[in-house]
């Protein structure tokens, strides 16, 4: 079983969570070429080790946060909300 | 006399005969007379608003129950805060109207707040007896020791495999939990929590009057 310290909730089982992804910064619609573009889609890093990730509390207070997790010991160190405007998720 | 005409059914179906509460089909209680140590009560006729707005504005004010608390600050009502800026308030059957006209009047203009009757919408049971944590401990993982979840307090969880707000509120020093889901999953929530129960000797129970 995986704990996932939620900031709103405390500790809880990963079953009452949807993994959203590893966490990438969304590139400048505007200027991005489709090479950027679709690697910002598709292509992720997946290392052994530390990796920054966002998380959904779905069964819970229902936000956005991000962590930092060991994906070889999923040890937790960092936890922190998604800016205010992203942190509303679905009811 | 003739039996009034029931305007809504509980999605928990009726264990032995029923009997009609402010329009609610419900189902008879059958205490003995020295009450059941374990009661599984369906309250699927308490009226349930839901409301969404700043946690820094006026609803917040007028409600006084932060985040993961409940609490009795209006008059007869039971609100619950089981996720930030959002609350849920419980009353006798029939008073949405009454509860919704009560909080939009102290709703400042160009302050935006959702006021919601999810009476229908959710799922009402209370578990009441001193193994109540026991009967939990089988079906979700939070901690339910009294310094961890004392009496007024309010969180969502999973429990059953189901998203369920669920709420500490002990009644006459006996532990009790308040729990709602989504009404589609009713049936199956109470058939859980009933066998989850069955060592502890839990009795399923109807709803009285005033239920909160």
């Amino acid at each position: 079983m995986i704990l996932i310290p939620c900031p709103n909730c405390g500790p809880r089982n990963a079953s009452e969570f949807r993994y959203v992804g590893e966490s990438i910064a969304r590139p400048d619609p505007n200027s991005a070429t489709q090479e950027q573009w679709r690697a910002y889609l598709y292509e992720r890093v997946n290392p052994s080790g530390w990796t920054t990730e966002s998380w959904f509390h779905r069964a819970g207070c229902g936000r956005y946060f991000k962590i930092e997790r060991d994906t070889n010991s999923n040890e937790v160190r960092a936890v922190r909300l998604e800016p205010a405007a992203a942190t509303k998720g679905e009811s | 006399m003739a039996r009034p005409a029931a305007v809504a059914r509980s999605p928990i179906p009726a264990f032995g005969s029923t009997d009609v509460v402010a329009g609610w089909e419900v189902s008879q209680t059958s205490r003995t007379s020295q009450g059941a140590t374990l009661e599984l009560i369906d309250c699927m006729p308490l009226t349930k608003v839901l409301v969404r707005g700043a946690a820094s504005g006026a609803v917040a004010d007028l409600l006084k129950t932060p985040f993961g608390r409940a609490s009795r600050t209006l008059s007869g009502v039971l609100t619950t805060a089981c996720r930030p800026e959002e609350w849920t308030l419980y009353a006798v059957p029939g008073s949405a109207p009454r509860l919704i006209d009560k909080v939009t009047k102290r709703v400042p203009a160009g302050e935006l707040v959702t006021l919601l009757d999810i009476t229908h919408g959710r799922t009402l049971v209370r578990l009441t007896g001193s193994r109540g944590p026991d009967v939990l401990c089988k079906l979700c993982g939070i901690d339910l020791s009294d310094a961890v979840t004392p009496t007024g307090a309010a969180l969502r969880t999973s429990v059953a495999r189901l998203t369920v707000e669920l709420v500490r509120d002990d009644r006459n020093g006996v532990c009790s939990y308040l729990m709602s889901c989504d009404r589609s999953y009713g049936d199956y929530f109470f058939g859980a929590l009933l066998d989850a129960g069955t060592e502890f000797a839990i009795e399923p129970q109807g709803f009285v009057l005033p239920g909160i």
